[in-house]
């Protein structure tokens, strides 16, 4: 893989933020996204102190351990060039910290300062690095869900859409409310599980009436409760990270275990 | 403390007053000045083109014709009934415009809850979304406009502006009307299902003839 | 409001088990989408109008007792009485006292969904004031005897199979109606002699206006007119967040609010009242009555004051996949959806209506589609950190999280846990999935979750493996 766009200067230092859910769940999200940040000309490294980004706290209203968790994570990155997730969802809640320590001036200019150089994955090599796949292959039909905090809260809507255009043999399929959310709002698909049930059964139904061979997204929370939903309905839709396709590792999807 | 003086001192306490009120006027002439510059683009230059393309547009559903002027409207309104299976009978709006004309095999008819056809006159036309403009006063009657089933009004083309800002910036100062009706199309409701009907309380069918 | 039934998961369980409401729900909401996306995809400038219109509104509330102050000067100048209610019960009372003063038997109300929040129905009734609900859907749902569960459309949970039924049995004539069109003229014809036979006309208002003392109702059936025209007394009960500066400023703000509600260009009637009838007038109301409440709009300039831009357009309830799914009678507040989830805290209490700003999936599509730029997210994120703070969260949820700080803000503790818990979990796994999940079945009771892998991507990183 090479990088095909972009000026070239000193490669800056990307501290990739694997996010919990990557780390645990699917380590190859986090190998496709540090190929990617390499390929696009990156100086990436992965620091071992980080773990959550404080966002099951902050949106259950727990301000005071979400702020343990965010002054943590500012302390781990501040001092790279750039903060990367492979999420919309975790990118957004960094972006948050500002707000978070409003009311504590050093810490409140820390958190602003590292809001500002964090990225979406997909967005960070679109827009600042000018980035696109070289040499990646993939003979199937695929359909995009925008996952909302990267869509809504990050406006990440044409970049991934511009690097799976650069995917040979990839053929998109448009998805009946690509817009509309999933159903899985964190920690709000376990407290209100019916709800969220009837959700996200509605996106699998959307899924599955596109035909295509692949679901793609920015966010594995989504994708985990898309993909669980899909295959207790009996689908056969595979589903990946847009960055595993992207990266040229899509080869077992979300609950193919490897051989 | 009484309910209203509750109410503004927590007001006051909330939102300290600190603007003069020239200073708030201009600031809310800004405020509308700064709307203007985004508003939807009309579709057509001429006034009474795009003032008939919005109003008979399926989702308002009015029809319109166009006289010379106002001495064939009676004839109008007949062509109007015959077309309609409805009695060459409607209730006339006491506006000048309409009283002085001959109205020769129209009877006219008291204005009732049950008037199958009435006719009236309009002050203006907004030809942004297609909208009659109606004050209420001795020659116009606000219930000639939702009583009958059908709605025949008359609307001198000379008297359509562009936007609601320009029929705001011609009344501004001008005292204001017990009500000052804005009618976009016949009476209709989405409340079932989303879906529109037409004729829900006020005129079914709304017609508008242009003068001019 | 009458307390509503059970909790608001009941009320949810109940509402997702129900076919009837789901065909109703989505073709009313898939409509309201439709429409407002024609509308909106026709104005290329509309997300700035929006942007425009918050401004409006702010410049209102910014210097809200000088507009308030000068719209009631105006008003009383046209020949209006003012009447000003600091909370429900004086609202209701003051409305209550003029239909006593008036004598009334039957009051004709057009559709106010102000009058909901301070319970005017019930006061009404026990009041003995006979209520019409003049609004179409208005007039189904007390022939159901319900209430709204959308504030646009408050019929929204019934089909046309439903309005059918209950007109066949409701109505005079008692044909069994199919088209929608016979339905509206069947609701037409059972409605005319309560118009012009009712005492006191009852309308809410969609704008105060500062600089001339007028109100603003906006409709497409026309019964805000006949409400309000013909009887001997008009009385408007109106939240005193409905100020505007200008005439121009309501028609500027009536833009967005039409098309994010309808998907209309303009509603079918638009109208400026002003006072009572005047001299020469062959029609209109010899009292004009103005009944002015707070019922918590102080206590939001302070807490949420965006909140109060809201126009109740309703477009963050058809766009919501909650409210899609639940419909607005599970939300057990006046005004259901995120703006419901947003003001019924407000007004109920937090401590009986926590759920309300949970059950929301944070997906800010909401904001997006709001006319005035509402953050609706973030208010109720602020509602769920006023909850946590009060205690009124399950000590499970708190002790996990507590757990869960605890174990993350210490990496090798954590990396260590994470070194034994995957292993564990792996057991679980069968073909790649786990189809019970210990801890969170909730998870697993829809949906399958993937088997995890052996070691963490860190742990992978560490050990050198695929890179």
């Amino acid at each position: 893989m090479t990088n095909t766009g972009g000026a070239r200067q000193a490669a800056p230092k990307v501290g990739l933020f694997a996010t919990c859910l990557v780390d645990m769940l699917r380590p190859n999200i986090g190998f496709s996204a540090l190929e990617l940040l390499r390929a696009a000309g990156c100086d990436v490294q992965i620091p071992r102190a980080q773990t959550c980004c404080g966002q099951p706290a902050y949106n259950s209203g727990d301000d005071g351990n979400a702020r343990k968790l965010a002054r943590q994570v500012i302390e781990v990155f501040e001092n790279f060039d750039y903060l990367v997730a492979p999420s919309g969802s975790c990118a957004s809640m960094i972006r948050t910290y500002p707000e978070l320590f409003k009311d504590d001036p050093a810490l409140s200019l820390r958190a602003r300062t590292l809001a500002e150089k964090t990225f979406e994955l997909l967005s960070f090599l679109v827009d600042v690095r000018g980035f696109r796949p070289a040499n990646v292959s993939c003979k199937a039909s695929a359909t995009y869900h925008d996952t909302c905090s990267g869509l809504r809260g990050l406006g990440i809507k044409t970049q991934p859409r511009a690097l799976l255009a650069a995917v040979q043999g990839l053929e998109m399929r448009p998805l009946e409310g690509d817009e509309t959310c999933c159903g899985f709002g964190g920690t709000f698909c376990i407290k209100y599980s019916e709800i969220s049930d009837a959700i996200v059964a509605e996106k699998a139904a959307n899924i599955q009436a596109t035909g295509a061979d692949l679901l793609l997204g920015g966010d594995l929370g989504c994708l985990l409760n898309m993909a669980g939903k899909l295959r207790r309905a009996g689908a056969t839709t595979r589903v990946f990270h847009a960055a595993e396709l992207l990266a040229g590792r899509a080869l077992h999807a979300i609950g193919e275990e490897k051989p | 403390m009484n309910a209203r003086d509750a109410i503004f001192s927590a007001l006051r306490r909330l939102r300290p007053e600190h603007l003069l009120t020239d200073a708030l006027d201009a600031q809310a002439r800004e405020l509308a000045a700064a709307m203007k510059t985004c508003l939807p683009p009309l579709e057509f230059s001429d006034l009474v083109e795009n003032f008939t393309a919005r109003v008979t547009a399926d989702k308002v559903g009015a029809t319109v014709e166009r006289l010379a002027d106002w001495s064939g409207l009676p004839e109008a309104v007949a062509r109007y009934a015959e077309t309609n299976g409805l009695e060459k009978e409607a209730a006339l709006q006491p506006d000048p415009r309409l009283t002085a004309l001959n109205w020769g095999g129209v009877r006219p008819a008291p204005l009732k809850p049950d008037t199958m056809l009435a006719v009236g006159a309009a002050r203006g036309g907004i030809a942004e979304t297609g909208s009659l403009v109606f004050h209420s006063g001795p020659d116009a009657p606000t219930l000639y406009n939702f009583e009958p089933l059908h709605h025949i009004v008359a609307l001198e083309a000379r008297t359509v502006v562009a936007r609601f800002e320009d029929y705001a910036a011609a009344e501004k100062g001008q005292p204001q009307p017990r009500n000052v009706n804005f009618i976009t199309g016949a009476s209709g409701t989405t409340d079932i299902e989303g879906v529109l009907a037409r004729g829900a309380h006020g005129p079914r069918r709304l017609h508008i003839v242009f003068i001019g | 409001m009458n307390a509503p039934a059970g909790t608001f998961k009941e009320r949810a369980h109940k509402a997702l088990g129900d076919t009837n409401l789901k065909v109703a729900l989505d073709r009313t909401t898939g409509n309201a989408r439709t429409k407002r996306a024609a509308a909106v995809a026709a104005w290329p400038d509309f997300d700035e109008a929006r942007k425009q219109s918050a401004a409006i509104k702010d410049h209102a509330l910014d210097n809200f007792a000088y507009y308030l102050e000068q719209f009631e000067r105006n008003a009383l100048a046209s020949g209006a009485k003012i009447h000003w209610a600091r909370d429900a019960k004086e609202a209701c009372a003051a409305v209550i006292d003029i239909c006593r003063q008036a004598k009334a038997k039957t009051a004709t109300r057009s559709k106010s969904m102000l009058g909901e929040e301070i319970g005017l129905p019930h006061a009404l009734a026990e009041a003995g004031i006979r209520r019409v609900e003049t609004d179409l859907a208005e007039h189904i749902i007390q022939l159901a005897g319900e209430t709204p569960s959308h504030i646009i459309w408050p019929a929204a949970h019934r089909t046309r199979e439903d309005v059918s039924r209950l007109f066949q049995q409701h109505h005079r004539d008692h044909r069994l109606l199919t088209e929608v069109e016979a339905m509206v003229a069947s609701a037409r014809h059972e409605l005319r002699d309560d118009f012009f036979g009712a005492d006191v006309g009852i309308s809410g208002a969609n704008y105060l206006v500062a600089e001339t003392g007028a109100i603003c109702t906006i409709t497409n059936e026309g019964n805000a007119e006949l409400t309000t025209t013909p009887p001997r007394v008009h009385i408007v009960t109106a939240g005193i967040e409905k100020i505007v500066a200008t005439t121009e400023h309501a028609l500027q703000l009536t833009r967005v609010l039409v098309r994010s509600a309808t998907g209309a260009d303009l509603t079918q009637y638009t109208t400026f009242h002003c006072g009572p009838k005047r001299e020469g007038d062959r029609d209109g109301p010899e009292e004009f009555h103005i009944v002015l409440v707070d019922h918590g709009r102080t206590q939001m300039l302070e807490e949420m004051p965006e909140m109060l831009r809201c126009l109740r357009c309703g477009a963050c309830l058809n766009h919501c996949v909650v409210y899609r799914k639940i419909g607005g009678h599970a939300y057990g507040g006046a005004y259901p959806g995120p703006m419901g989830s947003a003001l019924t805290p407000v007004f109920d209490g937090l401590e009986n209506t926590r759920d309300l700003p949970h059950a929301c999936t944070m997906n800010g599509l909401c904001k997006a589609v709001c006319p005035v730029d509402i953050p609706l997210p973030t208010l109720l994120r602020d509602w769920r950190a006023k909850s946590f703070e009060a205690g009124y969260e399950p000590p499970g949820v708190q002790r996990a999280l507590k757990i869960w700080t605890f174990v993350a803000t210490r990496p090798r503790l954590y990396r260590a846990a994470l070194a034994v818990a995957l292993p564990l979990l792996r057991r679980l796994g069968k073909d790649g999935w786990i189809s019970r999940l210990p801890f969170a079945s909730a998870w697993t009771e829809a949906r399958d979750f993937p088997t995890p892998p052996r070691q963490t991507f860190l742990a992978q990183i560490a050990s050198g493996e695929q890179q």
